[in-house]
């Protein structure tokens, strides 16, 4: 029974030419159920524009129909590996393992398309969940971790250029175990949506450390959907340079009680580059933490976006404790910073607070150091250095470095 | 002259027993007036709109502009992103205009029907220049009575029609002029012409497009060029009137250099049905003038069910057009079952300030969805948000605000502040800002907490001798302490025990 | 000795919206190897001064002069001016957080250097140089690890700005209230710290409103600041007789 593609058309108001293409592209699958659900929730909005709350900043409509696909991206190196990882190249079509995997990690191929839950809500996971096909008929892909692991994972997020990306990977972790994952996105697809299911089980405790950079023909999205059961602890940090249009959206579900999350971020964007940093979590079970800070510089022609959200529910959210922190520095005239730090709380014993600010360069700090003779642009790279660096401390020790020597090379050739 | 001296502690006792025989003790002011009333036919039509029109006598250049914005009303949707949820307002069983039979003009105060006047008094509202000059709201044995007795000109507005102003001639005398809107469509036509719509345009929202096809009456404000106001100026809106809906309008205008405080205040008897409140306030800061906006909002909540209350739609916005123009907002919110309310100031001129102060209370099954926005597009602007939100009962009460700074905005300033404090686990509170920078050398700063009534502070106040109910107000007096102290003083003490009786019964 | 720091009839005002003249046609000259106090009272202008001499934003020089060694400091930007050795010991140091007190000095140094035209100073020199310092100066050596300025106390800060005073061996320094908040012990230290970079080579302003600190930095010239102009000079025991007759006496008798 194949796929009608006028009828799929009728689900999307307007499709544009993106568009299109996405429903020639879903109707060339295997037809499944769980994939046409999926698809079927993107359709509610399409590729989300300004009107969809939530997308309003980050408008992918309106960057897609921008992008000239006669273009190709071009490829930004992808973050160094680390010395002792093992490594994994997951391209939309094949999950390339290493030929021997040390212990504690598993790798399976599934057949069977994964259901998505509140795939209506993120319509870029549902996209990416509904298009994702590996080769040989496997639906999904699972790597297990069984074993606090000694050496870090290292998973490169490889883009076929020019033309659209969809993977999903999903991690478990088992109880006890732990894993340090460094994951690089510098595709170089001209359209990706990953899609990244993370499942720590009780006490395991993973770190995971993200860095992107892309062009400026280049829109991506990034989903991690991550679940921590009792005591679990998860640390992840992202350093973005943006493309086009990026996104790094994590949602988090705090499901077992005890469990702990820190969720940090820099973003520095340059001139056509747009970062955008989403995060929502759910305090689902009581005595969780959650610590964030987002750190972010943008300079003339960029443009940094942060929207956060504790949900606390009520009961179950008891003894929250959550704190949100968005900092954000505009280096140049014609930078854009948009900021929604968000808390809806049901619960009453708990303590969640947020703080934003966005502004210029302190004046009296740069006065002070350009008086010990450091040059203005000089001591403007320093300062932002400093800045962001508090975000990216909670990297893995693995490439917390290489992160560092990024954002300091990316300063480094700003304009003072 | 002792009754009328006692007038404020009289409407306890009144109230109380008036409360209490419609077994709810936690509204003051649910009590209803028994006069003959006239009211427009049910429902919204171009013909109810030339009916509201034609009561008034309006001229046919304001009767275009409200059909105007009756036919873009059509086209308009509902909105439903605020976090509240209420049946649907059914619009055509709403009448749109209801004022007492008498007749909508009264020559004099004399004239106005003793049970009118009653309720004014019941509610505390000194409406005759005596009760005002003798200083009837300062009860004795408050803060304010210590200082100067109070001067406050009044403008009531009873369901559809204002029905009394006071102060008129003090204030004529200074150049000031304060009087109905639907007076002052007549007598200064060229003012209400220039600057109604100007602020808040006709197409602005669902509900201001609603409020400038049908609005009734409000009041109209102007102080001329380098005038300071000499006394505040207040309306005490009422609604009355069973299916009615309050409709009002209010426009401000400070000229160059002028300084004028506006004191609202809102009241409506307890009623079963929901009653819509859907008014506009539009407010104009030439240059150098100063407009201060307070507003201690108490509609009819409804009842612990969540039957009956006010729908609080009001749209309520101030242009700082002129250079080093303030405006600032202050608002305490005890009332209504729903509030959907973002008092919100555009810094159009170079160096003008916006400031927003409010206090949300939400009890019961209230729910109040409401903030500001500060919105800089001139260079040096600034504004400041202090916001403090207490939710108690299954009530959910949410900080919405947006703060903009343009590219052209340099060295703007905007800090923000909101607080909420939860007091049981059957509310919620929420807090959903949106921060947009486009300008380099601005700076922002926000912060935002969300806590509980601490149980130490609970019981250390007790351990001294202080009951719950008084232990909680006290500490609930402390949370919003920044926020009291921007009201003038009379309104503050009123505040102070209206949030006391509002947060009846939330613990324990 | 020939003049080192020459100001000559300086007009300057404070503020981009409504501009304040606070100095009024100030002249001042300080010759080589010597240290001259400026004393007064507050508001006279002195941190004004410092900043108009560092060339701080928002402090606008509207006429007369400033040359450091024949350099005319006016047309220079502040980096210019501290390459140029001008050194300003700051009244209050802002704090710098998640700069580690010794990335910033090498950073400062070796920019400074640069300008110049020397090489730079390697790591290990400079960790012996800078231990060497702060142990005279009673600084740890963990509090060099610390971000700059952050969380140190008050007497902890001027420290640290003698300390890069000493690393940075300016030709001419400023001292703004250096004895400000310091106790007896530290004063000491600090105008130790001070006093080694005195030679016929350098020059120093320091500027104080009480004449403590002047017990242990002795100047060679003490000049009075009231009003945006220097109404009286003296040797040493003008700094005294203020601490005495206070100046409300010396201004008037000034005026």
């Amino acid at each position: 029974m194949a796929i009608n593609i006028p009828e799929l058309r009728q689900k999307f108001s307007n499709p544009g030419i993106a568009e299109l293409d996405l429903i020639a592209r879903y109707a060339s699958l295997p037809e499944d159920e769980r994939r046409g659900r999926m698809f079927d929730a993107f359709a509610e909005t399409g590729l989300p524009g300004r009107r969809v709350e939530g997308w309003r900043w980050t408008d992918v409509e309106a960057a897609a129909a921008r992008l000239d696909g006669t273009v190709a991206p071009v490829v930004v190196p992808a973050l160094s590996q680390p010395h002792d990882a093992t490594v994994f190249a997951l391209s939309p079509t094949e999950l390339e393992t290493p030929e021997q995997l040390p212990d504690g990690i598993l790798v399976h191929r599934r057949d069977v398309v994964p259901a998505l839950a509140e795939a209506e809500n993120i319509p870029m996971a549902a996209l990416a969940g509904s298009l994702c096909q590996y080769k040989d008929n496997a639906a999904s892909i699972v790597i297990e971790i069984t074993a606090p692991l000694s050496a870090p994972v290292y998973v490169n997020w490889v883009g076929q250029s020019a033309d659209t990306n969809f993977s999903r990977l999903a991690i478990v972790v088992r109880s006890g175990a732990s894993l340090d994952l460094v994951e690089s996105y510098c595709g170089g697809a001209s359209l990706s949506s990953t899609l990244v299911e993370l499942k720590l089980e009780d006490n395991a405790d993973v770190r995971r450390s993200l860095f992107h950079a892309g062009d400026a023909h280049e829109i991506m999205t990034a989903t991690a959907l991550v679940e921590l059961a009792a005591n679990a602890r998860f640390v992840q940090t992202i350093l973005s340079l943006g493309s086009l249009l990026s996104r790094f959206e994590t949602r988090i579900g705090h499901t077992g009680t005890g469990s702990n999350a820190t969720l940090n971020a820099a973003y520095l964007c340059g001139a056509d580059r747009h970062c955008d940093i989403t995060t929502f979590v759910r305090h689902g079970a009581p005595s969780c933490v959650t610590r964030q800070m987002t750190k972010g510089a943008v300079l003339a022609g960029g443009r940094g976006v942060f929207q956060g959200k504790f949900l606390v529910p009520r009961t179950i959210g008891q003894f929250t404790d959550a704190d949100m922190q968005h900092q954000a520095l505009l280096l140049e005239k014609g930078a854009e910073v948009f900021a929604k730090p968000e808390l809806e709380i049901y619960a009453d014993d708990v303590e969640c607070a947020h703080g934003n600010t966005s502004g210029a360069l302190d004046d009296e700090q740069l006065f002070y150091m350009r008086q010990r003779g450091i040059p203005l642009s000089r001591a403007r790279a320093l300062l932002t250095e400093a800045f962001v660096s508090e975000a990216l401390a909670s990297a893995s020790p693995a490439v917390r470095d290489a992160l560092h020597d990024t954002a300091r090379e990316f300063l480094s050739e700003m304009h003072g | 002259m002792a009754d009328d001296l006692r007038v404020k502690d009289s409407i306890d006792k009144d109230t109380v027993a008036a409360a209490k025989a419609l077994e709810s003790d936690n509204y003051e002011a649910g009590f209803s007036t028994d006069i003959e009333t006239e009211f427009a036919p049910q429902g919204l039509s171009p013909d109810t709109v030339r009916f509201i029109s034609s009561k008034k006598e309006e001229p046919e250049w304001l009767l275009e502009w409200r059909l105007k914005a009756y036919e873009r009303w059509l086209t308009m949707e509902e909105p439903d992103w605020a976090m509240v949820q209420y049946d649907p307002v059914k619009y055509q069983d709403i009448h749109y205009y209801a004022a007492p039979k008498a007749g909508a003009k009264y020559d004099s105060i004399d004239d106005v029907p003793e049970e009118i006047l009653e309720t004014y008094k019941k509610l505390g509202i000194p409406l005759r220049e005596a009760e005002v000059l003798l200083g009837v709201e300062g009860a004795a044995e408050t803060a304010a009575a210590a200082r100067e007795t109070p001067r406050v000109a009044v403008d009531a507005v009873f369901d559809s029609v204002s029905v009394a102003t006071t102060f008129r001639e003090e204030l004529k005398q200074a150049g000031v002029i304060f009087m109905s809107i639907s007076e002052a469509v007549h007598e200064h036509p060229e003012l209400v012409k220039k600057y109604l719509g100007s602020v808040v345009p006709q197409s602005d929202n669902f509900f201001a497009t609603l409020n400038s096809a049908v609005f009734s009456d409000g009041t109209f404000v102007y102080v001329p060029p380098g005038v300071r106001c000499p006394m505040e100026l207040s309306t005490y809106f009422r609604m009355n009137a069973e299916n009615t809906g309050q409709f009002e309008r209010t426009l401000i205008v400070a000229d160059k250099g002028a300084y004028v405080s506006y004191l609202e205040g809102c009241t409506a008897p307890m009623r079963d049905e929901n009653q819509l409140h859907a008014a506009v306030v539009e407010l104009v800061a030439l240059d150098d003038a100063e407009i201060k906006y307070s507003t201690v909002q108490n509609w009819w909540p409804g009842d612990e069910n969540g039957k009956g209350g006010i729908y609080n739609f009001v749209t309520k916005r101030g242009d700082c057009r002129g250079v080093r123009s303030k405006i600032s907002w202050t608002q305490v919110e005890t009332g209504s079952a729903v509030t959907w309310k973002y008092p919100s100031c555009v810094l159009r001129g170079d160096d003008s300030v916006g400031e927003f102060y409010s206090i949300a209370v939400t009890n019961g099954r209230q729910m109040a969805d409401t903030g500001t926005k500060m919105i800089h597009l001139g260079q040096r602007t600034r504004s400041r948000i202090i916001s403090k939100g207490i939710s108690a009962g299954r009530s959910d009460n949410t900080y919405r605000g947006l703060v903009s700074i343009h590219g052209k905005a340099e060295q703007a300033r905007n800090f923000t502040q909101c607080d909420s404090l939860l007091i049981g686990g059957d509310c919620g509170a929420h807090t959903v800002p949106y921060v947009e920078n486009r300008c380099a050398d601005a700076q922002l700063e926000h912060e935002a907490t969300t806590t509980k009534l601490s149980e130490d502070q609970l019981f250390y106040v007790r351990q001294r001798g202080i009951g719950e109910e008084e232990a909680v107000a006290l500490l609930v007096n402390g949370f919003v302490r920044d926020v009291l102290q921007h009201l003038p003083m009379e309104f503050a003490v009123e505040a102070q025990s209206l949030l006391k009786v509002s947060l009846e019964g939330s613990v324990g | 000795m020939p003049v080192m720091l020459e100001l000559k009839d300086l007009i300057a005002s404070v503020g981009d919206d409504e501009p304040k003249t606070i100095l009024n046609g100030l002249s001042l000259n300080v010759p080589f190897g010597e240290v001259h106090a400026i004393m007064g009272p507050n508001g006279a202008g002195k941190s004004t001064l410092s900043y108009v001499l560092t060339g701080r934003h928002g402090y606008d020089v509207l006429s007369g002069k400033a040359l450091l060694d024949g350099d005319d400091l006016l047309e220079m930007d502040p980096e210019a001016r501290a390459a140029a050795g001008l050194f300003l010991s700051f009244q209050y140091p802002v704090e710098i957080p998640g700069v580690p007190v010794m990335t910033f000095v090498r950073t400062a140094m070796n920019a400074q250097r640069a300008v110049r035209g020397e090489p730079e100073i390697s790591a290990p020199d400079f960790i012996k140089q800078a231990r060497l310092v702060a142990n005279e100066l009673k600084l740890t050596p963990d509090m060099l690890m610390r971000p700059l300025n952050v969380g140190f106390s008050g007497g902890e800060k001027k420290r640290l700005e003698i300390f890069q005073m000493r690393m940075l061996e300016p030709r001419f320094a400023i001292l703004d209230e250096t004895d400000s908040g310091l106790d007896i012990d530290a004063l000491r230290t600090v105008a130790e710290g001070v006093n080694v970079l005195r030679d016929e080579k350098r020059g120093m302003l320091v500027i104080t409103h009480y004449q403590r600190l002047l017990d242990y930095i002795k100047p060679d010239k003490v000049h009075v600041l009231s009003a945006g102009r220097i109404i009286t000079s003296g040797g040493p025991e003008l700094a005294l007789r203020l601490e005495k007759e206070g100046y409300d006496g010396i201004v008037g008798e000034a005026a």
